[in-house]
Parts: structure tokens; sequence; C-alpha cells
């Protein structure tokens, strides 16, 4: 009604989509009628393009299928854990004490350790600040649900910010969101909205795109905004999460409570002593079996000596009919922060009396004594029960449970203090569990338990001697176990007797055996006897000895009988009663069957007897018990084939029939029987030809109905119960047939993927309903304490600074190893430096690798992938590739993703990750391998074969590279062909071409390289309060000389020297005289130099003529020109009457050598002619 | 590394022992092995067996001390690949073939083991049982596919052996989670009568005396006769059958026996043989469940490492070797069985009880396998 008003009133009345509506009303033109009226524009115009827009569209779905995982999350999560994160002074703890404020009202003074609030109806959370140290972030980004990362708005982004970012990418990607503080520094808006918009743009390429980024505008009182605070806490609280492989693959705690529970007196001793310390916390990612294996990063590795769960401090509400939660609700829980109050323990209560409570009370009488009360964690008894006497130094201490090994049984006290009434109560305590508890673990005997046990020890007189002690140990044996045993002892029928055989006696590991007193150990040693005698090594001792305390199975009495009667019997005496036997073994074994499991699995906690063995009494004498560890017959014969009960006739038909219905000749089942689904399916065939198909169901209920009609009539008395079951029955048929109705109708299109999911729906649902109805402490046997649990594990030997120098603000998460997660190895992986880092990472140098769990440095050797497979050792990594790695480190499964840093220790500017990369294989051997070349010198050469010597130094090195192929420097290859005897090492080798005395042969090979063995946990737990970010390790090869101011000597070789070149000259360039000559006059080359002065010497004084000397000169100088020139007109003339001369020679001789030619021609002629005669008349002559 | 060891005390079930820590990867040390027995130690059989464990390791480190009475066993990685080994003769190939086919699907490399010796003999299930029950059972928990094969190349007969098997198992991440709850009826029988170095007529007298006992529940019947010659029969003469009954659900029940060793005990008829036989079959059916009892703890251990999900098994009465593997379960894995037992109503005649085992999986996973 009130929705139709609203639908009334919101209608539109006018407006364009008012009027779509109306046309549509009155039968407007729809996509229908466009389809009509255009077929041409809908008509197919291309089948190809058709199917690929069909294809297309198909891949896309299918690309955005995940492949179906079974749904393993409890009915009750855990808290999400939200690790806040971000760079010092961004307000990380500001803003955890507004969030808790703002659920639970209540306000927290110092953030220490996780703090756990319950935000609503189904969800818990858990806030754990991250300090700006690289471990610490570390080990939170692998725990985290969800992060807030804060950021420094005024600043920008910071380096942590990047680092934590990377660190969650390579240990799977929890959920991110970041937070803007610092809004409130920005005066000017429009520089504050253009910050946000990169801070955001940034922050989505880092996490993914539309990734959440909050604003936290400003501080009102040195708080956040309190809307935004609420707006963030609802984001908080609707958010989904993603499993992540590694988190679901593996059990964790993230540790909010630690309690030391090593003996005081022990420390007081020794104050390095071993601790044993109980850790709290929710169980989260998978089932954590008991006694398992645990890393502890930043500690070590360690075994679980007990783990219990313990009520939730901080449960769900029950009821879930409101909307929000009362007051008493909002539960916070954070002990190390001191909140929490009082805290339940397995088998104690602490309270928290902070100092300043304590002394507000003035009622108190003597606050000291109070307070070293308080203080003792032991009662004085307790304290005397724990002395122990050492009768020799240096032997094992006397201790008094060995001396008076008894215990009283009922209850016990134990001194509590109760705050309401002021006074000590006396709390009871059930020895019953203490019981269990001892039992569950011995190592509980020196720990928790033990002030009880000894308590009452102590009271008991310690001067018993051995003899006596011996006895009533074993009494006590008896004595508790029959009253561990609820059921009667039910006695079992004697089958023969064999009284008197003293052979040793059967121990009895299973303390709720109810037979045990010594007249039928006896008896029951005999049998046991006779047993071994007859039994091929099939059966172990222990189910022959539990045969004999009243919880027979069938096949081994049955097997008993056999044997015994084949040990009675002469002839077919044991034929008669074989069968009432058979149905007494029967009768009886339905009555012992439901202890199955504790046949298989011994009572629910089992006692381990081994530490009683050994147990030594004051370090002389050993104890000498009865061999109780020896179950059964250890050196039998190993098989796995199961003999047969012999009480089994198959000669008679009785036995015949008991297996008739196996076969599928035999009777069915009502359910399955032919005749009822022919029934079933005439009556389906009638319905489906009856209808139309739409109302089946309607058609069918008619038709039982008839069906029911036509039997009333036929039977007018019906029972009340006949009538209920037809119903039942009419129902599930119904169910039946709608089923297959449904099936065959609408699952037409399910696919591959639809199946798969329904499978994995399927097996969930099995996984939840299996150990439902189960109560906890069995269940948690069977699956192992599943997540969400609040747990307790018990953990001895952890160092002892593990404790002194605890601080609650670094994380202690308890990391569950899978099988063989345990033992190191080699391991295979695929690295790349990071970008962001700036040197390259070298071979061999240390490194801290962040893996599954642990924190660890070790040595890696860097290698890549030769084509031919072969794995080639790399100096140093890469710049932008990816190379190998292979390291000496823990076992862990193969695809999980890690990351490595140079160091852990202080803060440094730059980007500290230096590669990330995933585990590809684990091998036990190395496949590494750097290159070797072995070079030799030719000793003597033939023609292509040669001597090569100084490449090996024995003859079985020869042999061993026999056929290797070897090479030259430039370049000639060959082959080695055998060892020579001299000079050792020698060989021959084959080339292809002949070698030079210079050339120098080598081998090329391969030698595989040795990992270092170096896994050392990175233990920065250990280290003392304020010291923990300065974790350093082994150093690099670089920084040890650095620091030792250690240089390497170079070879001098190798030294650069400064370039020193010798001065060159060049000669003057000489032109010949001829070119000079021919050369135009610009490209003569100039005499440029002036003429330098004639020295001294060099210079003749000048003449000075007489004019009568001058006048002779003169007429000389004209004769002798008139003589000149005269001779050169001779010599002209001279010279042409030659020309003419050397002319007419020349045609003189020509035309010799024309007369001679003709000469030679007739001469020739005249030769040739006579030959041809001669020739001729020759062959003549012949003919 | 505080990667902790366990102890035992004796050599019986000594391949469990040494398998589970295999898959483990926890150490163990066996100690006391026959030590006040006139030969003391580890026998031959053994030794071959830790020897053909070495082979599929990679990185084992075994130690035994002088006399052979303590065994330390620490364990590599599962290798697998082309194996050859040529088994001890005083256990069949069974002995040692039971132990590969836990470890085979949880190998680097798929396996392809090559085994020499007795293939039948008393003591341990033939080859014949275990090609026709454990290979269908290991294919219900997804090991499957190209390469999962058991064949008999050559059969030996139990002195004298000579018999060579050939085994490959593709390798698996991990094991899918099973509800075997219903083994349905029996649909038909089928078997194999194998006769080396003997008259060839032998093995047509054991179906004819088999069908006589089995013809009274089920007419489908077929029983293959199987004689070998030559090379491929073996050093010594004799013979024997392998039943299998199979279920409308898929199950299969096996029994088998053959014939006594030449020079050792009476020789045995064959038409006793095949009557005897059809008996050891009946017993099984009368047992019951989904797996036959030879195959229990394969079964067990494979719900055991399979996914972090609840898996079920109906079975037979527990065999006291499959009681024992439960416990070494415990102490390898941690894991614990929720252990039913089912009567069988009045009315109904399907045998005896039944034991409904259920588990939850360790989440098991193949760490061997590379990732590529």
């Amino acid at each position: 009604m009130k929705e139709k008003w609203y639908q009334e009133k919101t209608k539109k009345k006018n407006g364009p989509k008012a009027e779509r509506k109306k046309l549509k009303k009155h039968g407007g033109p729809t996509e229908e009628d466009a389809r009509k009226r255009n077929p041409k524009a809908f008509a197919v115009q291309s089948a190809v393009r058709m199917a690929k827009t069909f294809h297309r569209s198909q891949d896309m779905k299918t690309k955005k299928h995940h492949i179906p995982l079974v749904d393993r999350t409890p009915l009750e999560p855990p808290p999400i854990v939200i690790v806040v994160v971000g760079p010092p002074k961004v307000g990380k703890s500001t803003l955890i004490r507004c969030l808790i404020k703002n659920f639970t009202r209540q306000k927290l003074g110092d953030i220490c350790g996780p703090v756990t609030i319950v935000s609503g109806k189904k969800r818990r959370l858990t806030f754990m600040e991250c300090n700006n140290d690289i471990n610490t972030m570390i080990d939170l980004a692998k725990v985290a649900d969800l992060v807030l990362m804060l950021i420094d708005a005024s600043f920008g982004f910071e380096m942590e910010t990047f680092e934590f970012l990377n660190i969650c990418q390579v240990h799977g990607f929890p959920r991110i969101m970041g937070v803007l503080t610092h809004l409130d520094s920005f005066k000017n808006n429009k520089v504050l909205r253009k910050t946000k918009k990169n801070l955001k743009h940034r922050f989505w390429t880092e996490v993914y795109q539309g990734a959440k980024l909050f604003y936290l505008s400003g501080m009102v009182y040195g708080e956040y905004q309190l809307q935004e605070v609420k707006n963030l806490g609802r984001f908080i609280s609707v958010m989904k999460f993603r499993p992540l492989v590694w988190q679901t693959s593996h059990p964790y705690v993230l540790v909010d409570r630690m309690e030391d529970l090593t003996d005081p007196e022990l420390v007081r001793t020794d104050p390095k002593c071993d601790r044993t310390v109980s850790l709290y916390g929710y169980l989260r990612g998978t089932h954590l079996k008991n006694k398992g294996q645990v890393h502890i990063p930043g500690v070590g590795d360690f075994q679980v000596a007990d783990v219990n769960f313990l009520p939730d401090p901080c449960a769900l509400p029950d009821a879930q009919k409101k909307r929000a939660l009362n007051e008493k609700e909002r539960l916070l829980y954070a002990p190390m922060a001191g909140v929490g109050g009082v805290v339940y323990d397995k088998d104690a209560v602490y309270i928290d009396l902070p100092a300043s409570h304590v002394n507000q009370q003035q009622m108190r009488p003597t606050t000291e004594l109070v307070q070293s009360l308080i203080d003792t964690h032991a009662t004085l008894d307790a304290k005397m029960a724990a002395s122990k006497v050492s009768l020799f130094s240096g032997s094992a201490t006397l201790e008094p449970e060995d001396i008076g090994e008894q215990k009283k049984e009922g209850l016990q006290e134990e001194s509590v203090w109760d705050p309401n009434t002021q006074r000590e109560r006396r709390k009871v305590v059930f020895t019953t569990e203490d019981e269990e508890d001892v039992s569950g673990s011995s190592d509980d005997e020196d720990g928790d338990s033990e002030d009880s046990d000894q308590e009452d020890q102590g009271e008991d007189d310690g001067e018993k001697n051995l003899s006596t002690f011996l006895k009533e140990a074993r009494a006590k044996c008896v004595e508790t176990t029959k009253t561990g045993a609820g059921a009667p002892p039910v006695k079992r029928p004697k089958l023969e007797e064999r009284k008197g055989e003293s052979a040793e006696v059967p121990a009895f590991a299973d303390s709720e055996d109810d037979l045990e007193v010594s007249e039928d150990e006896e008896e029951s040693g005999g049998e046991e006897e006779a047993g071994r005698a007859g039994d091929s090594g099939h059966c172990s001792e222990e189910d022959e000895e539990e045969s004999d305390d009243g919880e027979e199975e069938s096949e081994e009495l049955c097997c008993e009988f056999s044997i015994l009667l084949f040990l009675s019997a002469g002839g077919l005496k044991w034929k008669e009663g074989l069968q009432q036997k058979a149905s007494d073994a029967f009768l009886r074994q339905q009555q012992a069957a439901p202890n199955l499991r504790k046949r298989v699995y011994g009572s629910v906690v089992e006692v381990d007897d081994s530490e009683d063995e050994e147990q030594e009494l004051g370090g002389l004498f050993r104890v000498s018990r009865p061999q109780n560890s020896k179950k059964f017959q250890a050196n039998a014969v190993d098989s796995s084939r199961f003999s047969p009960d012999a009480s089994h006739n198959w000669e008679l038909e009785e036995m015949l029939n008991s297996i008739r219905d196996c076969f599928v000749t035999g009777k069915w089942d009502e359910s399955q029987d032919a005749a009822t689904l022919l029934k079933e399916d005439g009556e389906r065939g009638e319905a489906i030809h009856s209808d139309d198909g739409s109302s089946c169901i309607a058609c069918d209920q008619q038709n039982s109905e008839n069906d029911d009609d036509d039997d009333d009539q036929e039977e007018s008395v019906v029972k009340v119960d006949d009538k209920e079951a037809m119903k039942n029955k009419r129902l599930e048929k119904k169910q039946r047939l709608k089923e297959r109705f449904d099936s065959e109708y609408d699952d037409g299109d399910a696919t591959y993927f639809d199946d798969l999911k329904e499978e994995m729906q399927k097996q969930a649902e099995l996984n939840r309903a299996e150990f439902e109805d189960v109560d906890d402490e069995t269940r948690v046997q069977y699956e192992g304490f599943r997540p969400g649990m609040y747990v307790r594990l018990e953990i001895p030997s952890l160092p002892c600074e593990f404790v002194t120098n605890f601080d609650p603000h670094y994380p202690i998460i308890l990391g569950g190893l899978g099988s063989s997660e345990g033992n190191v190895g080699y391991l295979q992986m695929r690295l790349k430096k990071h970008r962001w880092y700036h040197r390259i990472l070298k071979t061999r140098d240390p490194l801290i690798l962040s893996l599954g769990w642990r924190r660890f440095q070790t040595m890696p050797l860097y290698h890549i992938e030769d084509h031919n497979g072969r794995h080639r050792l790399l100096k140093y990594t890469p710049q932008h590739m990816h190379c190998g790695a292979s390291i000496w480190g823990p076992v862990t499964p193969q695809g999980t993703g890690f990351l490595a840093v140079q160091t852990v220790a202080g803060v440094k500017a730059n980007f500290r990750i230096a590669a990330t990369g995933v585990v590809l294989d684990l091998d036990k051997s190395v496949t590494v391998v750097k290159k070797l070349k072995l070079i030799g010198y030719p000793e003597k050469i033939f023609k292509n074969t040669s001597f090569i010597k100084g490449m090996f130094n024995t003859v079985l090195e020869v042999a061993k590279f026999e056929g290797a192929s070897v090479r030259t420097v430039s370049g000639v290859r060959g082959q080695i062909k055998k060892a020579l005897s001299t000079p050792a090492g020698a060989f021959r080798a084959t080339f292809e071409d002949r070698l030079l005395m210079s050339d120098v042969v080598f081998l090329r090979s391969w030698f595989p390289v040795t990992i270092p063995q170096l896994y050392n946990p990175v233990t920065s737990l250990l280290l003392p309060v304020g010291q923990k970010d300065s974790w350093a390790g082994m150093r690099t090869l670089g920084q040890l000389k650095h620091d030792l101011g250690i240089r390497n000597k170079p070879n001098a070789d190798s030294l650069y020297k400064p370039v020193v070149r010798a001065q060159r000259h060049f000669n003057r360039l000489q032109i010949p005289k001829e070119l000079q000559k021919a050369l135009p006059f610009k490209s003569k080359p100039k005499q440029l130099q002036p003429k330098g002065k004639t020295p001294r010497d060099l210079q003749r004084p000048s003449v000075i003529r007489e004019p009568h000397e001058k006048k002779v000169a003169a007429l000389l100088h004209a004769l002798s020109t008139v003589h000149n020139y005269n001779r050169k007109k001779a010599h002209t003339l001279q010279h042409a009457k030659h020309k003419q001369f050397l002319q007419e020679k020349g045609k003189q001789e020509e035309a010799k050598l024309q007369r001679q030619k003709e000469a030679r021609k007739k001469l020739y002629r005249a030769m040739g002619q006579a030959d041809q005669k001669n020739q001729r008349s020759s062959l003549k002559g012949e003919t | 590394m505080a990667s902790q060891g366990l102890a035992y005390d004796g050599c019986n079930f000594f391949r469990q022992r040494l398998v589970l820590s295999t898959l483990s990867g926890k150490r163990v040390k066996i100690s006391n092995i026959r030590s006040k027995d006139d030969n003391p130690g580890l026998r031959d059989f053994e030794a071959s067996f830790i020897r053909l464990l070495d082979k599929v390791t990679n990185g084992s480190k075994i130690e035994i001390n002088q006399t052979g009475t303590v065994l330390f066993y620490m364990p590599g990685l599962l290798h697998g690949g082309s194996v050859e080994h040529d088994c001890n003769m005083q256990r069949s190939v069974g002995y040692y073939l039971e132990a590969l086919l836990m470890l085979a699907p949880f190998m680097k490399t798929s396996l392809k083991a090559t085994l020499r010796g007795v293939t039948n003999d008393h003591t341990d299930p033939t080859i014949d049982m275990l090609k026709s029950t454990a290979l269908p059972l290991m294919k219900k928990f997804g090991i499957d596919g190209e390469g999962f094969d058991l064949k008999v190349v050559k059969r030996g007969m139990a002195p004298g052996g000579g018999g060579e098997v050939f085994f490959s198992c593709p390798v698996r991440r991990t094991i899918r989670p099973v509800q075997l709850t219903d083994p349905g009826k029996i649909k038909r029988i089928r078997g194999v009568a194998y006769s080396v170095r003997v008259s060839p007529q032998m093995a047509n007298r054991i179906v004819d005396s088999t069908r006589s006992v089995l013809n009274q529940f089920i007419p489908d019947i077929y029983i293959y006769t199987d004689h070998m010659k030559g090379a491929n029969s073996g050093k010594s003469p004799g013979f024997g059958l392998t039943l299998v009954a199979e279920t409308l659900n898929g199950s299969f029940l096996s029994a088998e026996m053959s014939s006594t060793p030449q020079g050792q005990g009476d020789p045995m008829l064959p038409e006793d043989l095949g009557r005897n036989c059809a008996k050891l079959l009946l017993e099984e059916v009368h047992r019951g469940g989904c797996v036959d009892s030879s195959n229990q703890s394969l079964t067990l251990l494979l719900m055991t490492l399979g996914q972090q999900d609840v898996s079920k098994v109906l079975l037979g009465p527990l065999s006291p070797y499959t009681i024992e593997f439960l416990r070494h379960i415990k102490d390898f894995f941690q894991i614990m069985f929720k252990i039913e037992v089912q009567k069988p109503s009045e009315d109904k005649r399907k045998g005896g009880d039944k034991v409904l085992m259920t588990c939850v999986g360790v989440g098991y996973s193949n760490i061997n396998k590379t990732l590529k």
C-alpha cells in the first residue's frame, strides 16, 4: 500500500520521459516495430563479421572467469587485521585512536601491540600500527588484510610508502586504502585541489585505477573530524577481502599477548636460560595442527609444544536481531596496551593491576605483602616441591615427584586474589584437567602444571624407598585407569587356560583400558604368546593386546580363535560349535565396535611413555619398568596384505547369503529398485504427456492426489502414521520430479564453469557440515584448530632475549609451516633487480631475503639460462632483465614471491628494496656452471696432428676429455685424440689445419659452481629495545673492505697510465725536379727563406778594376760573344745537316728491308714448294 | 633449523615410515632393527628398497650403522624421471611398487620406472592386482591422464624372478578430495589366470573352478588366461589367479592367489587355487567398502594429502597394516581420521561392518614440481 502511494507520488507527469512513457503506453514505435518496419537495417550484413563479434564477446566473457575455489572461510572469521602504515609523524596513532573511539567509545592512550575491537554484528577488527622499520613493514605486509596507508599531503609521497607498496606486491596484495592527512596545512584552495589530484593519480598507478583514497581534512582538539572518521569506519566495516594465496594456505597468529612460563627459580639461577613462553592470538589463515612447526619472523623456527583454544576474549555478540551494538558488546581487547582487565588462561586467571590502582587502595593492610604475593608466580610449597637435590655434582637432580610419584585424586586449591571482597580466595582447580594436560605434552611436566602437580607431591613424605616407589607407581597407574574409564569392566570370556607362562607382561599405553589387574595380565601374556606363534606377522602386537582388554574386533578375535583351535586341534573337533562361536564373536563385536577410534589412536590424549622410559633417578638409577613403548611386534613382516577371516566358511549357504545383495543380481533398495524406477518413469511420462510443460508440477500433484484417492478407496482404514509416510513419500516424489524437470528445461546453458563452481560449492557445504555438530575438543583433533579461534601456543626453548627484549610495538607473528617447509635446501628463483634500486647486485654478496614467513640472509648466485638450458653464472645481475638466482635457504613452495634488501639496519634515503622475484624450483643439487678455458701449447707439430702439452696434468685427466673439441686462438678447430705417455698430461690432437708453434690451444668447458650454504635468519626481534632496527648480518665484500680500509693491490699492468705520445718527425716533402718544373708557378715550391748572411770568412773582398783592365775585360767580353754566336750558328747548321743525313739513311734502310723481305718471301715459297714436292714424292714412293 | 625427527623401533612398517618421511620431509630414525635376531640388521630387500628410494629422490641422506640395526633417513626431494631398479628376490615387485604408487604423483618429473624381479608371489599384492585396483583408485583422486600406466613386460614367479614391470605416472600439484561413500553393487567380475613355464592348460583349469564358485552370484564373469612364453616367462614355473569385482560406482575389489613357489611347500592344484581364490574374493566382498583391503593405506594417504577439504571413504574392516598406517599419518601429518563404524542392517545382506573414514586434507601441494 505504502509502496504504491510512493510510486504514485514519484511518477512523472510531464517532461520528455513522461512523453516517452505515454507513447509507449499507446503503442508507440518500439524496437520491435523498427525491426518490422525496416528489416534491411537489421539484417545480417556480413556473416564473417557477425561471427567475429560473437567470438569476441564470448572471449571477453570467459576472460572474466576466475578459477573457482572452495570457499573455506570459517563461519566465525577472525578479526580483520588492519595495518596502519606511514612515515613517522603522519598521524598513525591518532587515526587508530580515533577509529577505536569511533567504534567502542573508549579512549586508548598508547597503542601497543594489536588492538582488537568489535566493530559490528559480524565483524571484528584488529588494528596494528606499523613503525618505520623495514622488518616490521615486511612482517606486517604478510598478515595484513587491509592496509591504511597514511600519506602526509603537505609533504607528498615518501619512500616508505613506495617501499611498503612494493612489499605488499610481492607477498600478495592485501586491500590498500590511502588516507591523506595534514590537509589543513594548505591555505590555498586551488593548490589543495591540485595536490589532491596529483597524489590520487600517483596512488592509482601504484595500487589500481580507482583505489580508494580518503581525505582527513583537519584536526579538532588533536583528533580527526568525527564525521570523516565515521565515514572511514563505515568503509572498513563493509569492505570485502580477497583471499591471498600464502595466507589461505598457512595458519598464522598475530600475537596479542605473551606470558613467560619459565620456572622463576630457573630464571633466577640462570638469567640466560631458554624460556618457555605461551603466546596468544586469533588463529588466521587455515587450520593449525597441534605440535606443528612455526616460524616467528625475527626469532626463528620453533616446535610448538602445545596448542589450546581459549574462550574468545573479544567475542561477537550472540543475538543478531538488533541493528546496532549496545555498549556492552562494543568490546576492546588489547592486552599489550594494558586493556582487557581480566584475562583467562587455560588454568589461571590474570588480573591487570596497574601501579596507581594499587596505591589507591588504602584498605589493604600491608601493600608490600600483597605486592610480593602478586610478584611470586608460585606458592611456597610449590617452590619447595620444585627444589631439587643433586646427589653428585654434575648428575641429574632428584626431584620430589621421582621419590613419591603419587598423586592425590580429587580437588586441589589455588589461591587467587579477589579484588571485590579484598581477600584471598581459594580457587578450586580440578585435577582431571591437569592430568590430561600432563599426559598431553611431556614438556608440561616441568612447565606450568608443575605447581599443581608438585604441590601435593610435596605433601607426601619424600622418604619412600625405591622399591615402594615402583610399586606405588604401578598401583597408581592401575588406579588412574580405573577411575578414568567410565564403563563397567567387561570381562573377556576365557578361551583357554594357559596360566603359568611368565612371558614379559605387555604394557598398557592406553590408560582407559579397564581390565588390567595382575592376574589377567598373566593370562593375556599367555594368549599373546599363542597369538604370535600362529600369526604370520600381519597382526601387530598391540592389536592382540588390546583385544585382551575387551575391545575386540571381529577379525582379530576370529583370527585368535583359529589360532587357538589350530593349536588344540588334532582332528575336526574344532568344527563343532564354530558357528556358535562366530555368532558370539559377532555379538561381542557389536558391543565393542564404537571403540575403533580408540583402538587406532589410543585414548584421546596419549601418554607419552618414551619419556618415562628414559627417566633417570638422580642420574644414578634407571627406573626399570616393563617396556611400555613396545606396542607392536617390531620386527614382523611388512606387508599390506590382509589375511582373510578364518571363521568365514564360504562353503556354507548361510555365509554365501550374507553377501547376496552386494551383487546386481541381489535385492535392491526401495529407491533404486528397477520396479519402482520403472513406475516412476511411467508416471513421469504420463505427466509429460498429459501436460504441455509449463504446469507439469501442478498436474503431477493432481495425479498423485488421484492416486491417493484411489488408495483411500481401496483401503478404508489407514493409520495416521501411514498417512504421514505417504505424504512424505509424495512430497519426495514431487521434489524429484521437479528436479528432473528443472534439469531438463532450465539447465540447458550450464557450462563447464558452472559445473565446476557448483562442485566447489558442494565441497564447501560438505566441509562446513561435516564437523558442525561435534564439540570443539574433538573437532580440533580432526580438523586442527580452525581459523577464528583464540588460541594459546606454548613454545619451549625460546631464546631469553625474546622475553627480556620484548617490545610490544613490534609485531610477533607465528607463521605455521607446511610439511617439509621446515627444511633447508637449494632454491632456484627468478629475480629482477628493482628498477628503483640504484646499484646492481653482485654474485655471492650476502642479501637479505623475505620469503614465505621468513627473513634471512643468504648468498645468492645469479645465473642466466642459455638457449640450450644451461645455467651460466653471472657476476652481476643484469640491469633491466630477469635473471635466475640460486640460494641455499628454507624450502618454500614454488610460486612464492620474495623480495630482497641489502640491509635492514637503519633508514636510508634511497629506495631499499633491491630485488624482487619468485621461487621457481626446489632442488637438492646445483646446476649453475661457469665457463672454464683450459689452455695448452703445441709441443710438436706434424701435418694436421699436433702434440699439445700443458693443458692437463695426468693421463687420467686427458682420458676424461677424449673426443672433446679444442680450438686455437686463430680459430683452427680440432679434437683431442689420445693421451701421450710423456710428458704427463700431453695429448695428441688433430686439427683442420697445420698449427704454428706460436698458437695457443684452448678447451672450452663448464665447471659447476657450489652455492655457499649460508642461511642466516634475521633475528631482529631479539635485539634490545630501541635497537631493533639495527640488525646487521654478514657484510658484503665491498662493505668489509670499506670498513677495514683494505684495498686490493691492482695488477700494475691493468692500471691506466697517462698516455705519452712520442713526437713524430716528418721529412720535408721532396718534389722531384722534373715535377717542379712542370708545375705552374703558383704551385711551385717557393724558396721563401731569405738567403742567410754569408759568413765572414766566406765573404770575399770585392774587386775593383783599373780602367785598363776594364777595357780589356770589355773587349774580351765582346770577342767571346762574337765567338759564341758563330759557334752557335755552326752548331745549328751541323744539326740540320745531320738530320737530313739521318733521314736519308732511314730511307735507305727501309728499302733494304723491303728488298730482304721480298727475297725471303721468294726463298720460303721455293722451300715450301720443295717440301711439298718432297712429301708428295715420299708418299708416292711409299705407295 | 629445528626440523624435528621421528624415532621408531623395529623394522615393521618400514616402507610406511620411509614413504611418509619422504612426503612430509621429516627425518626418521629407526633403531633396533632385528637387534635380537640371529641375523640382525636390515634384510636385502629392505636395502634394495632404500636404494630404490635413493634413486627416485634427490639429496636424501641415509645412514646405516655397521650392523644394520639403526637407520637414519633424511629425505630429499622427490625427483622421478626414468628409473630402473633390480628388486630383490626376497620380496616381489609389489612391495616396491606399493611405495612408488604413493610417491609417484608428487615427483618433480613424471616417473617412468622399470622394476625387475619377482612379479607374483604370496606375501605382497601382485602387479596384476595393483594394476586392476590401485590405478582406477588413483584416478578418482585426479591422478590421471597420459602416461599413467602399469605394464607387465615379463612375468617372473616367486623363487627365480626374472619378471619386469613398467610403471609410469604423471605428476600432480594437488590431489582432489573424494567422497566414496557408496560402493554400489557388483556388476561384473573380471580376472587374469596366468601361468608361466607350466602347461597352458593350468590357466583353463583355474578358470573353470573359479567360475563354479562365482557363478552362484553373477553371470558376468570373464577370466582372461595369460600364458607367457619364452623370454617373457621369467625363471620359475608357476601359475596364479587375480580376480577383480567391479561395482556400478566404479570401485574395485580384488583377490588373488598364486601357486606355491617351486621347492617350497606342497604343490597346489590349479582347481584348488581357483576355488580358494574365488572364496578370497567373496571374503573381500564380505568386507566390502569402496576400496579393497590392500589399497586402504594408499587411499588414506591420498585423502590426507588432499586439499583442505573433507574427504570421505567407506572401507571394510581396517587391516592391522592400515591401523598402523593411520598412526603413522598422525605422527607425520598430525591428521586424525574420524572413524565411524557402520553396522549392516538386519535385512540387508551386504556383508560385514563397514568403516566410514573422514578426514580433512593437509593441503599438501607438490613442492617438487617445477614452475614454468
